[in-house]
């Protein structure tokens, strides 16, 4: 065999110290590719960057958020006229606004605008603030009391630099003098912008008073939601795991039922909220906006999830532990519920606490059972309340936020995402030690 | 006396803290077989690797000494392991044919380098390696066909033909005949035996009786030293280290 | 909640039980419990087994049959609708269930006593006023013949329920006796026990069918029901989607499934070359330290909820889109109208995919075996000629799969297109359009105060189904495509 290519390779010897012009081009090729990968992950974490950015740029400052402090005396005569009265809080109002009016002439604020006018810049939440305290301290009537009241959403705005004089151009309540007042009392320290827990802790508001809405109703809608998951996703999700790994036989029934879980991972979320729908509220007629159906619902989705990764831990565990379970006289269930799933547990309350966080987050859902932002103005009277009377859930007050087209209203859907993202990360938190703290290389 | 085609001088090849291969010196001779053999874990395999830079592949590698390949040192930094890998093909353990059809099997080393100037150039160096390979008649007409449906004495000299394709100098074989049927491994020595008028051959083996039977080197290998290197003939009826001794007579391995 | 009340006394009946078995089992075995087959405590759980399943039973069969019993037996009080109009009819009596249902809240609100509505008078109370204090909406008049089924359901639930709850407490006392009999030292106590377990496990991992038949069985039902009202040659190839809630809806699904498919595929064309290029990089490129950072915030990006990424397509892409692309903006084009584009959506849902790309393909290329790379080094490729020639058409079928779940997973997306992509349902071709989804729209007519007996309602339905069928027949064909391609190389 001397043919040609032999006698080729022979004579075209060339020195491997010189790169051919051949290798050249294909190393060059090379570098064009490896750039391809590089530039494909700095444009995800370009993405992300921005993304944490935005969030937190926008949504911190829903966490502060501007007071006027206003000492306003507790009339007797007035309160009682007040509480007599058909429109108790715009009585209510009168007082505040001529106690503020004093309050900057007291300050040799100078201003031309009356009280009513000047009582435009706080919010209209003000009144029902003061009810509630008059209502809570009747003993207190007849003292001067100092509030902190809410200003409205547009000085709170211009504090945090969103709204400026110009945008104010066309706006019916405030025009640029209210906040040439608000330059002057914020230099006083009469108008402070302070961290507000209500943000966290309160209700949804009107549309018209951004100012006073929070999160704190929809946060326990969330909660009382997670907890139904919890208490029924953990249980059934870890049965049926423990049939498909280490019972069910080989047979089209348990075929069935993998690809079944299989598929019904991949199932738009939103086909569970039609199921919800259909099957709780208009079958079984289970009262609407629930979280009580919330969490059934959001118990369907994550099921396939969380026997998925069960599963997975289930079958970390060495088939020598089962044996030697069995090789002692235990019965096979023995050998599963007392060696097997007990080794298992860590993995699987990871794969729960991430199937959990899922549910957390999803939204689309519960908008169609009904569980949607606008509901969650009221605290739950107690347990039971909480799971049947109607309520939102994080997600869904946070859609209902940017659906408000209020820029105020932005800002705190802003803030809820980091509300949403901070119980999120503490999910993710414990699951990652959880992970950690019991792995267990066999 | 041939020509030298590999000479190797205080090599050391570490894996992480591993020390596998310590201080090995072996002038390997150009259309030859050069068969390398010694128990398992003994680094063989590492040392052959380390002849067209396989190694680099491996984060934790690190090759130490001189390797040079026709006077020139391999691992010097002006050399592109692409570049000697052409020069230098190799056959491993299991066959592992690319899932694409036989003639694509063969013609991915000469598109890559640039060996054909056209399609005609290409189906002649297809055809030309795969006589080589002994696998011509039996694929010639399925070229299409993926080479992975072939069976494994096939795929193994599939893999062979793919390496001669490229147009290499040297041949380096892994254990090439260890996932084959006795059947096939009689077929694929008796091409290596072949191979030989054409390029230089270092194989990897676990069987003694093939060094002995394909071979006109060999290498023993122990505990990542190269213990003794001679004529095969020799090596296999006169020892002259006691440890090639025990190995050859079955007492270590 | 007498439901409640019934479970508690189940809960204590059979906690009794297991006292009882123990005991018994014990007692029977001289008191040395060695002799007996099994632990004590499975003859006592044997027991409280044996009370408490024919009782759940019956309690559950009992609960399903009751409203339809009572459906059946008032259906002939309703004598102003044909017998034969079922649908009209089956409308008729779900008001009478509400009717008697606000009734039941109204009394339990203490808004009115049991005697005040044996008193009530359609004609002349407001007894819809009445329900809506106590939060019940019902939609349609309250005729007196409503009325008249409302009282006469009212009754037979009453005295229905105290049926249940003495059937059902009998049968588990009765049940929890019956097992007591049985025991004896050579009763195998605990595999009687272990058979129960299993069967509470098969029903578990059951649930997942149910779920599913529940899915399909909820969307067929409210499918067809909206298919009588509305043609279904209309829905599937009409070119026009117009609700009113008045009537004469033009409810064509084809503008959605054309913003749907437009936005999807400008998700996947930011996904895929995006995330598969990392994946590539990343199994193939990357050193360690590389890895160790790249990957986790990939994850991350996986793990934000969707709400997060809609809101970002609405005040920070939309609005950065339309200071490019829109009127006065930065290229001096007006192509887009609004921040709302299928643009918009499109490329944060596409963002939102990296993740989910990236780590299906970067499992699938591991897939790929070492060998075929070494083959191909061995022949002095490089590594970019690796990948391009060998192991990307090895990885392709996998590749093809990860790509159908993350087109399956854009088809369904809801709260970004809800947000990002505005209202419109437009056949419009420039992407900067606002366009609508299906998703989107099974929000819009579900949300709120939902009568199921309107077209506009139902076509929720109608397009959950189309939904369905085109995600699930996605995700049949990846997985399999998946899965084939595992097997190739196990």
């Amino acid at each position: 065999m001397t043919d040609a290519s032999a006698n080729n390779s022979a004579s075209g010897k060339s020195s491997l110290l010189v790169q051919d012009a051949r290798t050249r081009k294909r190393n060059a090729v090379e570098a064009r590719f490896k750039w391809y990968g590089i530039t494909a992950i700095a444009i995800g974490c370009v993405f992300l960057i921005l993304l944490v950015t935005a969030i937190t740029f926008n949504g911190s400052r829903a966490f502060r958020q501007t007071f006027v402090t206003v000492p306003v005396t507790l009339d007797a005569a007035a309160i009682e006229a007040a509480e007599a009265s058909m429109m108790k809080t715009s009585q209510y109002r009168k007082m505040i606004e001529a106690a503020l009016l004093t309050e900057v002439a007291e300050a040799n604020i100078e201003t031309d605008m009356d009280a009513g006018k000047l009582g435009d810049m706080l919010s209209s939440s003000a009144p029902a603030q003061m009810r509630e305290f008059v209502l809570a301290n009747p003993n207190r009537i007849g003292d001067t009391v100092s509030f902190d009241f809410l200003t409205s959403s547009r000085v709170d705005g211009y504090l945090k630099g969103r709204v400026t004089r110009d945008s104010l151009a066309n706006d019916k309540n405030l025009d640029a003098a209210h906040l040439d007042l608000v330059d002057q009392m914020r230099d006083i320290g009469m108008v402070v912008k302070r961290f507000n827990i209500d943000f966290i802790i309160g209700s949804d508001a009107s549309e018209e008073r951004p100012e006073q809405a929070g999160m704190g109703v929809s946060i326990l809608g969330s909660l009382f939601m997670m907890f139904v998951v919890l208490l029924l996703s953990l249980p059934i999700g870890v049965a049926a795991s423990i049939y498909l790994e280490e019972f069910a036989p080989k047979s089209r029934w348990t075929d069935l039922i993998e690809v079944n879980i299989s598929n019904l991972a991949a199932v738009p979320s939103i086909v569970f909220g039609i199921l919800g729908v259909a099957v709780f509220i208009q079958i079984g007629h289970l009262p609407k906006s629930a979280p009580l159906v919330g969490g059934l619902v959001l118990t369907l989705m994550t099921l396939p999830t969380i026997i998925i990764s069960t599963r997975a831990a289930l079958k970390a565990v060495p088939p020598s532990i089962r044996e030697a379970a069995l090789g002692v006289g235990a019965s096979k269930m023995q050998s599963v519920f007392h060696h097997v799933l007990p080794l298992a547990m860590p993995g699987i309350l990871t794969g729960t606490i991430i199937g959990l966080a899922q549910a957390l987050g999803e939204t689309a859902p519960l908008l169609l059972i009904g569980m949607v932002g606008f509901i969650a103005t009221n605290y739950p009277t107690g347990p039971i309340d909480g799971f049947l009377s109607p309520n939102s859930a994080m997600p869904a007050q946070i859609y209902e936020w940017a659906k408000r087209a209020d820029p105020a209203y932005y800002e705190r859907a802003w803030g809820g995402i980091i509300i949403l993202l901070v119980f999120l990360l503490a999910m993710n938190v414990i699951a990652v030690i959880l992970r950690r703290r019991f792995e267990r290389r066999w | 006396m041939k020509d030298i085609k590999f000479s190797a001088r205080n090599v050391q090849v570490y894996y992480g803290t591993t020390h596998a291969i310590k201080d090995v010196n072996v002038d390997i001779a150009d259309k030859t077989v050069t068969a390398f053999i010694g128990p398992s874990g003994c680094g063989k395999s590492t040392f052959l690797r380390s002849l067209n830079r396989m190694n680099d592949t491996i984060d934790i590698c690190r090759v130490e000494g001189d390797i040079l390949l026709d006077g020139e040192d391999i691992y010097d930094k002006r050399v592109d392991p692409v570049q000697l890998r052409a020069k230098v093909g190799m056959v491993f353990q299991k066959p592992n044919p690319f899932p694409k059809s036989i003639y694509d099997n063969i013609a991915y080393g000469p598109r890559i380098h640039g060996l054909a100037k056209n399609k005609t150039d290409l189906d002649e160096i297809v055809e030309s390696s795969l006589k080589r390979a002994a696998l011509w008649n039996e694929v010639k007409d399925r070229l299409d066909a993926p080479g992975t449906g072939l069976s494994g004495g096939q795929q193994q000299r599939l893999c062979i033909a793919r390496a001669v394709a490229t147009q290499p100098e040297v041949l380096l074989m892994d254990e090439p005949c260890s996932a084959l049927d006795p059947i096939a491994t009689a077929q694929v020595e008796e091409l290596i035996d072949e191979l030989r008028s054409n390029f230089s051959v270092v194989i990897v083996t676990h069987s003694m009786q093939q060094a002995a039977r394909v071979s006109q080197k060999t290498a023993f290998f122990h505990l990542g030293n190269l213990v003794e290197y001679g004529e095969t003939g020799q090596i296999f009826t006169n020892p002259v280290d006691p440890r090639t001794e025990s190995y050859i007579s079955g007492r270590i391995g | 909640m007498p439901f409640l009340w019934i479970l508690i006394a189940l809960i204590i009946i059979a906690s009794v039980a297991f006292v009882l078995g123990r005991q018994r089992a014990v007692q029977s075995a001289g008191g040395d419990s060695r002799k007996l087959h099994s632990l004590p405590g499975f003859y006592g759980w044997n027991t409280a087994i044996g009370a408490m399943v024919p009782s759940i039973v019956i309690l559950a069969v009992w609960m399903i049959a009751q409203p339809i019993i009572v459906n059946m037996s008032i259906a002939p009080m309703i004598t102003s609708v044909e017998a034969s109009d079922s649908a009209t009819l089956g409308l008729v009596l779900s008001n009478v269930t509400n009717v008697s249902e606000g009734l039941d809240a109204a009394i339990a609100a203490g808004a009115i006593t049991d005697n005040e509505v044996a008193a009530l008078n359609a004609e002349t109370d407001n007894i819809k006023g009445l329900l809506s204090q106590v939060g019940k909406v019902v939609g349609s008049d309250i005729t007196p013949e409503i009325l008249d089924a409302a009282r006469a359901s009212r009754d037979m639930n009453a005295t229905g329920t105290l049926f249940k709850t003495i059937v059902v407490l009998a049968a588990a006392i009765a049940g929890g006796a019956f097992a007591l009999t049985k025991i004896r030292p050579d009763l195998w106590a605990r595999n009687q026990v272990e058979t129960f377990v299993r069967y509470v496990l098969i029903t578990a991992a059951s649930i997942a069918i149910l779920t599913t038949i529940g899915i399909v069985l909820s969307l067929i039902f409210n499918t067809v029901k909206f298919f009588g009202m509305y043609s279904a040659t209309d829905f599937f190839f009409g070119l026009s989607w117009l609700p009113r809630f008045q009537g004469e809806s033009d409810l064509g699904i084809l503008p959605l499934m054309w913003g749907t498919v437009y936005i999807s595929i400008i998700a996947l064309l930011v996904a895929v070359p995006i995330g598969l290029f990392a994946a590539i990089y990343l199994s193939e490129y990357a050193s360690k330290g590389v890895r160790a950072v790249a990957k986790p915030a990939l994850e991350v990006l996986a793990g934000i909820p969707t709400i997060v990424y809609g809101l970002f397509a609405l005040l920070t892409v939309g609005p950065l889109l339309k200071s490019a692309f829109g009127d006065g903006g930065v290229l001096g084009v007006q192509w887009m109208g609004s921040a709302d584009a299928a643009m918009t959506a499109g490329l944060v849902m596409g963002i939102m995919l990296i993740p989910f790309v990236s780590s299906l393909s970067d499992d699938i290329i591991n897939a790929v075996p070492q060998a075929m790379r070494d083959g191909s080094y061995g022949l002095g490729a490089t590594k970019s000629e690796t990948i391009k020639q060998v192991v990307l058409p090895a990885a392709l079928p996998g590749i093809v799969g990860a790509v159908l779940l993350a087109a399956s997973r854009a088809i369904g997306e809801t709260m970004i297109v809800v947000l990002g992509a505005g209202a419109a349902a437009q056949l419009s071709l420039n992407p900067f359009d606002a366009m609508t989804t299906v998703t989107t729209r099974i929000v819009a007519q579900l949300t709120g105060d939902t009568d199921f007996a309107s077209a506009t309602a139902l076509v929720a339905f109608a397009l959950g189904m189309t939904l369905f069928v085109v995600t699930l027949g996605l995700n049949i064909l990846a997985l399999y495509i998946v899965r084939k391609y595992r097997e190739q190389y196990e």
